[in-house]
């Protein structure tokens, strides 16, 4: 300001000479370069500052930054194995469809749903993706998905919206178009429960070690054969990590790489005929048995051979078609299928073959002819009475009473009779000698050697039978043991279990396959086989072989070029087959039955269905018996406190050289020559050639 | 003493000293200044070592010659070595009267750079493609703005007037405006930061710069709802204000310099050093306006600080030579030099490491760049010139 003031003050210039040269003059532009020194000091200051922060204090966090610009870690995801039936009929292949992905290490949250709602929007304004934004959105932030691969939202579009996407890259980045490998089920809804279906690796299986060695975007098996056999189906992802440069093209040598190595085929011993024909059999079964005004809401059947272990089919109901889950995205599992209700009935994903746990009913009556058997308390020949009531502890005025089906006295019979007209009465009878020999000796003074139940977990029960699935379950075999555990865990609740301690009662009960013992369709089928085959019992198995599809040229052929294989014949399925290990069923153990008694208990099976009074007879009125004798056993099994009974018949035939076994359950459906009967003999006529009827109609039974 | 008889003998009685001694010691050939060569030569050298490191890995991609960038510009160092020289003999206060001329001539291939004559490049109408070489004018456009505004506020004797201001502006706006239709945002700043310290130097009053800012001001807000800036401009410049920048678009560039600069860390990486964001190419134009990012990556804080040691010497030598000039508009021109450098190194670095918007502007000396360099070397020339002739 002084400055200025003089300055003005000192009037015009021309008055000066030299005025930039006189010693004010100087001063003053000196002083006007000192001011500009001080600007350029402070900017240097500030640079240094800046340099400084950066390259010391920030260095660290920068260098992490610039690793990961430039290291990238590539995986290919191989095609998986296909699932062949045993005729080699392709049940599970891979189809390449047009999938929209979204990179989630290119765009930030607010950018990617920017580009989900432009795929949501109609034409011309966006993309026109039939699915919505929200679902696109859900997709897209599915836990599941890995963090290295672009994620995919939506599948299956046509050609028009894939250019429209990739015409649009530029727009929205981090969006493209891309043909991934997807499950495809050329026999349409065949046996959706064997198959399972795959589908990223959730954050619970990433801990598990049974997928050990796999990583977060990894597509695995989820249920069903394609979990259990994952490790061959899979394959090994190729993997390179690679250094890219600023425009993501990759530069020199990877870093590090693994071949792509696609997954093997898996065969199985599914006879898609079979599997087909006893899912539309339990069907059918279920809406005659709805028809006749039961709830029957759910069912299973199981086909066996006996000779080997192998599953031959395998249907449960309800049921879904298998490609309702092929697309992998896994928030939309539950709400395709429906949510199921409370009581579980109706949930379709639910596999009963191995994890319904019901009361096996009279079915059971073969095991504790087995166990009495077994241990010398009938023989073979032995006639034990069936008369309309028994009490136990006999003459016992505070015994209880067990009545038969039927009033009537049918007096004294063997095991072959016992089980035609399955009485209940006789069977009571050897369940009370099993008791009184072999229980608790609190009860009915037995040695407590428990040799009943210990037959019965020989026989199949009590544990899973070890089939090549996941989730199966095992059952229960009452025993004192677990009555004790049962009754403190149920104390104060409201179904108190054994509240009295073991009682002679439950053998009893357990003798016609009622009370505290559950078992799975599998079970019964396993138990049937032993009794088919001649002691035999099976750890089934679903899958057959694992094999190689090699060409003649020796080139593993991809999926993709497989694809267009799918005739269902041997040629069709594998052309250069090379089988990689073969899968079979082992024994798990053999009943201790002598071929007397066996011969015994299949003559009353057979009876059961051929002779006028047997309970199954009125089922196969009509059917060629002759030609191919089946042998089976009825079962009715009373839901406690209700008037529902479970409806059960296990079969096997031809009875004179059985080749199978057929197991069939219907919850809440009436009896079993009534109801599951019918279900078994529409699969019987298949499996003899003699298609007859198309649909089941429930037949005759009033036993027990 | 052989000077004596060269001079014949003649003595300045009243200095007590032969006049031919006299003017022999005050020869301009004698006071040149050393130190400001030195660092003319050293920042050339690091820029043409920088450059090779920036571009020689994708040019061997290319399959081009690797040493192609450097060995350029070390040609465009000789004839700006010779054009330094030649300046430097040429009495710089001669250039007062052919500074209206020179800055005509500049203005005119302002003009001319707009026609069709001018070359596109990079969405920028600045060149003149001469097949073998090109030249952007508005490189040489700053020297000439520096003569003609130092002529005329020299004129003033450090009595600036309204009216000079004024005139000032309009020398250094014409250019200004020029360069901004091109658009070269970067050369119009410098152009506008250049003028401001010269009128700052050259006496204008506090008053002239508030309203000169204010009018600043106007000028901006209505080149801003005119559209007259475009709008990739407006994006680089806001830019380095956002924290979380879109990877992929504008904030990339900066995102990418402040990765490559800091992942050097004190050290640095090391020349030539494979899988490098240099290497990568991660940031754009880097042997260009971010050749700084290589320096930081490669050199780490040590390199990078003796950079900034080097500009800081030079600025300080340009800023030393204002001061001892002899004459106000030796002294104007000097100051000018020293603000064109100033700002250039200050806003390049600085967008370099996200303290500054992103504006295209080449760091001197060490940035690719023929135009630039002779640009440069030109200011050296008349640096020295002031330099040497401060005694008579």
């Amino acid at each position: 300001m002084v400055a200025r003031k003089k300055r003005s003050s000192k009037g015009d210039k021309g008055t000066r000479g030299g005025g930039g040269e006189t010693s004010l003059g100087i001063d003053r532009t000196k002083i006007r370069l000192a001011v500009f020194a001080v600007l350029l000091i402070a900017a240097f200051v500030a640079l240094y500052s800046r340099l400084w922060f950066l390259q010391v204090l920030a260095a660290d966090d920068y260098r992490t930054q610039a690793r990961e610009n430039r290291v990238r870690r590539v995986e290919t995801e191989p095609p998986r194995g296909r699932i062949l039936d045993r005729n080699r009929v392709v049940l599970v292949d891979n189809s390449f469809e047009r999938t929209v992905t979204i990179d989630r290490q290119v765009v930030d949250d607010d950018q990617a749903k920017r580009t989900l709602r432009w795929l949501a929007r109609p034409e011309p304004r966006g993309a026109g993706l039939e699915t919505s934004y929200k679902e696109l959105y859900e997709n897209l932030n599915d836990a599941a998905a890995s963090p290295y691969k672009p994620v995919p939202v939506a599948n299956n579009i046509n050609a028009t919206q894939a250019n429209v996407i990739r015409e649009s890259a530029n727009m929205y980045p981090g969006v493209d178009v891309d043909y991934l490998p997807m499950r495809k089920y050329p026999q349409g809804g065949i046996a959706p429960h064997i198959l399972g279906y795959v589908g990223e690796i959730g954050e619970d299986e990433l801990k598990d070690d049974f997928f050990k060695g796999s990583n977060a975007g990894d597509v695995i098996g989820k249920a069903g054969i394609e979990r259990t056999y994952d490790r061959y189906l899979r394959g090994t992802p190729g993997l390179e990590k690679v250094v890219v440069d600023a425009a993501g093209e990759v530069v020199g040598e990877p870093l590090l790489t693994r071949e792509e190595e696609a997954g093997s085929d898996l065969i199985l011993s599914i006879d898609s005929e079979i599997q087909r024909l006893a899912q539309k059999s339990l069907k059918s079964g279920i809406r005659a048995a709805r028809r006749a005004a039961y709830q029957a809401p759910a069912g299973a059947v199981v086909v066996m051979d006996p000779t080997n272990g192998q599953v031959i089919a395998m249907a449960s109901f309800p049921t879904y078609s298998p490609s309702l889950l092929a697309d992998g995205f896994s928030t939309k599992d539950a709400r395709k299928l429906g949510v199921p209700t409370e009581t579980g009935d109706d949930d379709a994903q639910v596999n009963r073959v191995i994890a319904a746990q019901r009361q096996p009913g009279s079915t059971f009556k073969v095991v504790t002819a087995g166990a009495a058997l077994a241990n010398d308390l009938i023989s073979a020949t032995s006639q034990v009475p069936c008369p309309g009531r028994t009490e136990y502890p006999p003459e016992d005025p505070f015994a209880t009473v067990f009545h038969n089906w039927t009033r009537a006295d049918l007096g004294l019979m063997g095991v072959p009779e016992s089980l035609q007209v399955s009485c209940n009465t006789f069977y009571y009878e050897l369940g009370w000698r099993l008791e009184t020999s072999y229980g608790p000796p609190k009860s009915a003074g037995g040695d407590g050697t428990e040799e009943f139940q210990r037959y019965e977990r020989l026989a199949g029960f009590g544990n899973p039978t070890g089939i090549d699935l996941p989730y199966e379950l095992g059952g229960r075999v009452p025993d004192e043991k677990w009555c004790l555990e049962a009754q403190e865990e149920t104390e104060n609740t409201q179904y108190p279990l054994c509240e009295q301690g073991w009682l002679p009662g439950y053998t009893v009960n357990m003798a016609i396959g009622q009370g505290d013992l559950i078992v799975t369709p599998l079970q019964m089928a396993v138990t049937y086989a032993a009794i088919a085959n001649g002691g035999t019992v099976w750890e089934p198995r679903v899958a057959m072989a694992v094999a190689k599809d090699e060409l003649d040229d020796g080139t593993v052929t991809t999926s993709k070029q497989k694809g267009k294989a799918g005739a269902r014949t041997i040629e069709g399925g594998l052309q250069g087959e090379d089988i990689v290990t073969s899968i079979e069923a082992k024994p798990a153990g053999e009943l201790p039955l002598d071929d007397v008694e066996l011969a015994a208990i299949r003559q009353g099976l057979e009876l059961v269905v051929a002779s006028p009074g047997g309970t199954a007879n009125p089922a196969f009125s009509g059917f060629p018996l002759d030609k191919f004798p089946v042998a089976g056993k009825t079962g009715t099994a009373q839901l406690g406190g209700t008037k529902l009974n479970d409806a059960w018949f296990i079969s096997y035939g031809p009875s004179n050289n059985p080749k199978y076994v057929i197991a069939v359950y219907l919850e809440k459906a009436g009896h079993g020559g009534e109801s599951a009967a019918p279900v078994a003999r529409q699969i019987w006529e298949g499996i003899a050639g003699v298609d007859k009827k198309t649909e089941v109609s429930l037949a005759e039974d009033d036993s027990r | 003493m052989g000077m004596q008889g060269v001079f014949g003998g003649a003595v300045d009685r009243i200095g007590g000293e032969p006049i031919t001694a006299r003017m022999a010691r005050k020869a301009p050939i004698r006071h040149l200044d050393p130190m400001l060569m030195m660092i003319t030569l050293l920042l050339t050298t690091f820029g043409a070592v920088m450059i090779f490191s920036a571009t020689s890995s994708n040019q061997e991609f290319l399959g081009s010659d690797p040493a192609f960038f450097m060995k350029r510009q070390i040609i465009y160092a000789f004839v700006g070595a010779f054009a330094l020289a030649g300046l430097a003999l040429f009495d710089y206060r001669h250039l007062r009267a052919f500074a209206p001329i020179i800055y005509g001539v500049a203005l005119l291939t302002l003009v001319l750079v707009l026609t069709p004559l001018g070359d596109v490049r990079n969405n920028t109408k600045s060149w003149f493609d001469f097949g073998a070489f090109q030249i952007q004018p508005s490189e040489f456009a700053k020297i000439a703005v520096i003569l003609a505004i130092a002529t005329y506020l020299a004129e003033r004797k450090g009595d600036v007037r309204a009216i000079d201001v004024a005139i000032a502006v309009g020398i250094g706006g014409a250019a200004a405006g020029l360069i901004f239709i091109e658009p070269d945002l970067g050369g119009t700043l410098v152009v506008v930061a250049v003028l401001a310290v010269m009128l700052l130097v050259g006496g204008a009053k506090i008053r002239h710069f508030a309203a000169l800012g204010f009018l600043g001001a106007v000028l901006v807000v209505f080149s801003l709802q005119a559209g007259l800036i475009k709008d990739y401009q407006i994006e680089r410049i806001t830019a380095f204000l956002d924290t979380s920048p879109d990877v992929q678009t504008s904030g990339y560039t900066l995102v990418q310099a402040k990765i490559a600069i800091a992942s050097g860390g004190m050290d640095g990486k090391g020349l030539g050093t494979e899988n490098t964001q240099t290497d990568l190419r991660f940031v754009p134009e880097q042997h260009t306006d971010f050749i700084f990012t290589a320096v930081g990556e490669q050199l780490g804080f040590v390199g990078s600080a003796a950079l900034l040691g080097l500009f800081a010497i030079l600025i300080w030598r340009a800023l030393r030579i204002a001061a001892m000039s002899r004459d106000l508009f030796g002294t104007l021109v000097a100051a000018g030099i020293a603000a064109m450098w100033g700002f250039q190194l200050f806003v390049n670095v600085g967008m370099t490491m996200g303290i500054m918007p992103i504006t295209g502007l080449p760091l001197p000396f060490v940035s690719f760049g023929g135009s630039g360099l002779l640009t440069n070397f030109l200011a050296v020339g008349l640096l020295l010139n002031v330099h040497m002739r401060r005694l008579i």
